[in-house]
């Protein structure tokens, strides 16, 4: 019943490799385009700012796309994730700001403060999630016009939940001092909190893709989203399972939070509606439920808006709907989606 | 009694309790700013108004067709700042120019309605809620940002030609003063209830029925025979132009616009309250649930801060009873997790299964 070929003899998808390798060429020639009106040395700086960009925009992404494609949960409480992990980022750094040690310009240091951070906002993120769901999502599985409304409501609780805890204020958010510096090859200016963004939101996609493809609870989770029913006569309890990879996408969303955190160098509470819709555009660029998709399409979101925010810098959102646009023309289901 | 189902004897138009009713409410409403001379009942009750038209637009598309849309509080906006931009760059402007800016937010709203659908109702619904989520959000940016347009996050004031300026004074009648205020007042009443009888005729009509079958079921109304897609794009486009209607009125009363005001993702989540509370797919459900809306909005933040002033010295209350808008979420989450059907649902639905109880108890 699949409208693809098979190959008979290793029983799997045969791939059109010159159609896919002439895609990929068409691709990296689009993103060259730019170089006609920018020098190359801005045009590689606007590169590294782009990728890192993307990685943040991945993290949320790859949360949205994993409820969905594995659980069929149309979650828009992510933005409230996102902004409650950048606060309790926000707030760890300032508890270690009071401490002094932010002032340690070992690259070493900061890079450890950042991991815990990062570690804390991902508990945080992994506890709304598992209240949120059994709260709230378990009563409305299977409609997905009451999940949106009801995340809708969700959101805006946790953000005013969140505005009462911290204020509604924008807030400084101290950086550690290693990661304010950055180092120039061949001219090229690169932040150091850049290259870790780009380095963490790489080894995120290859994190998740090994357990979701190579353990055994990535393949329960995949099984499950195929037929619910099979995976419990198993005996596994899918319920559980639901629920860690709800926590599991709230985690990634809230480190995503912390990280635009510290690339902004400031929070206030309606940084996740803004990042939102980022995120959003990356997942129906790259497709629902695919891991990859999410990663290419948030690649060209993030370089996209930064050449089009150097060039012409009113229409750098209005590039990426465009870029959505076009993408539902030629092929709704996304350039990675299975459905 | 209850097993004659057909009509013996057709009454007149006019004694239709249902009409009574209407007229009644109109004629009410007609005579609030002579009863309640206070501004705040007449600035109240033209925002009920105005916001019953909007979220029984909304109803239309949700409930009725079953189509999911953030865009609409992006619709209102387009209206509201329409009339806004017109009348703050023409320099003497008067009644005409009002005319001309209902046709060209009429023109922009129907045109990006168009757009929005040829794009999006090819894809499944969700990605029609997150397509236009987003588009809403962009159009709350392009607002903040566009400044030599729109005037940036300050706003666009401006002042009301001819007979709808505040300033202009009839004299008095029955103690109230008739001036501008007044004139946009019932402005805002005759539109309301002509649009919303427009509303209820298009879904009372065969469309309407051929709207509900969609709703229900999309592949069998195909089997039918009937073009989805052209229905829908009727109905996405009615609604939309209904809630640009709504806006220029907002624009009209309010006499200030901007960004936040309008285009903000709050006021989508109001109006999605409001149809929830109502009843998704009873038309009178949106004025029940526009009425409890903004009667609380006004007296709940009142209500908060005096039960806060009896405790001065606890921090934390005081700070949650600033925050009423929280209490407002909760609520929202309560009414769709316990009540989707909503206040006039329940009714009827209560009212439809004791109908269908007394049928079959009297049946024999």
């Amino acid at each position: 019943m699949t409208s693809q070929a098979i190959d008979l003899k290793t029983n799997r998808f045969k791939t059109n490799r010159v159609k896919t390798g002439i895609n990929w060429l068409m691709g990296i020639g689009l993103f060259m385009l730019p170089l006609i009106w920018i020098d190359p040395i801005t045009y590689l700086t606007l590169t590294v700012a782009g990728l890192s960009l993307g990685m943040l925009i991945f993290l949320i992404a790859s949360g949205l796309t994993l409820i969905f494609g594995l659980m069929d949960v149309l979650n828009l409480a992510h933005a409230a994730f996102f902004t409650f992990g950048a606060y309790t980022g926000y707030s760890v750094l300032n508890l270690i700001a009071s401490f002094g040690w932010i002032e340690t310009a070992s690259l070493g240091g900061s890079a450890f403060f950042l991991m815990v951070a990062l570690g804390t906002a991902g508990c945080v993120g992994a506890i709304l999630g598992i209240i949120t769901e059994r709260l709230v999502i378990q009563r409305v599985y299977g409609d997905h016009l009451m999940q949106l409304l009801v995340t809708v409501g969700v959101s805006f609780v946790m953000v005013e939940i969140l505005k009462i805890i911290w204020g509604v204020n924008d807030e400084v958010v101290p950086v550690p001092l290693a990661f304010q510096d950055s180092f120039i090859i061949y001219g090229v200016f690169v932040e150091y909190f850049r290259v870790v963004a780009i380095l963490l939101g790489v080894c995120v996609f290859a994190g998740l893709q090994f357990v979701l493809k190579k353990t055994k609870i990535g393949i329960i989770v995949r099984a499950g989203v195929e037929n619910r029913e099979i995976v419990e006569t198993t005996g596994y309890n899918i319920n559980r399972i639901f629920t860690l990879v709800f926590a599991a996408g709230a985690a990634l969303a809230a480190v995503g939070g912390t990280m635009m955190a510290v690339f902004n160098q400031a929070v206030n509470p309606g940084m996740g509606d803004q990042f939102l819709i980022f995120a959003l555009i990356v997942v129906i660029i790259g497709g629902m439920g695919s891991v990859t998709g999410s990663f290419i399409g948030a690649i060209i979101v993030g370089l996209s808006f930064n050449y089009i925010a150097y060039l012409v810098p009113k229409m750098a959102l209005g590039v990426n709907f465009m870029i959505m646009a076009i993408i539902l023309l030629i092929r709704p289901k996304g350039l990675f989606g299975k459905e | 009694m209850i097993s004659n189902q057909g009509r013996t004897r057709t009454n007149p138009f006019i004694l239709n309790p249902m009409v009574c009713l209407y007229a009644g409410i109109i004629v009410l409403l007609a005579l609030i700013p002579f009863i309640f001379p206070s501004f705040r009942v007449m600035d109240l009750m033209a925002k009920i108004m105005i916001f019953t038209l909007v979220v029984a637009s909304f109803d239309l598309l949700l409930g009725y067709t079953g189509i999911l849309s953030f865009a609409h509080g992006m619709f209102f906006g387009i209206g509201a700042y329409s009339v806004a931009l017109i009348l703050y760059h023409i320099p003497k402007p008067s009644w005409y120019h009002i005319l001309l800016a209902v046709i060209i937010s009429l023109g922009v709203s129907i045109g990006m309605s168009l757009l929005v659908s040829f794009f999006s109702l090819r894809v499944k619904a969700i990605f029609f809620a997150m397509l236009t989520l987003a588009l809403a959000e962009f159009a709350h940016i392009l607002g903040v940002q566009w400044t030599s347009l729109t005037g940036g996050e300050d706003g666009v004031s401006f002042v009301l030609p001819g007979i709808f300026n505040f300033n202009h004074s009839f004299g008095t009648l029955f103690h109230t003063q008739v001036n501008g205020r007044l004139v946009v007042y019932f402005l805002i009443l005759i539109s309301t209830a002509f649009l919303f009888a427009a509303l209820l005729r298009f879904t009372q009509s065969p469309l309407g029925r051929v709207l509900k079958a969609i709703r229900e079921n999309e592949q069998r109304t195909i089997a039918l025979g009937y073009q989805t897609f052209k229905y829908q794009i009727y109905s996405i486009v009615f609604s939309s132009a209904l809630a640009s209607m709504g806006g220029i009125l907002y624009a009209m009363w309010l006499c200030y616009v901007n960004p936040d005001s309008v285009f903000h993702t709050a006021i989508m989540v109001n109006i999605l309250l409001m149809v929830l509370i109502g009843g998704m797919g009873t038309l009178y459900g949106s004025v029940i649930g526009a009425a409890f809306f903004i009667i609380t909005e006004n007296w709940l933040p009142g209500l908060l801060k005096s039960m806060a002033a009896m405790v001065p010295e606890n921090v934390i209350i005081q700070t949650m009873a600033d925050r009423w808008q929280l209490y407002f979420g909760i609520a929202f989450v309560l009414v769709v997790l316990f009540f989707p059907k909503g206040v006039l649902g329940t009714i009827r639905s209560r009212i439809r299964q004791k109908k269908i109880l007394l049928n079959t108890l009297f049946k024999y």
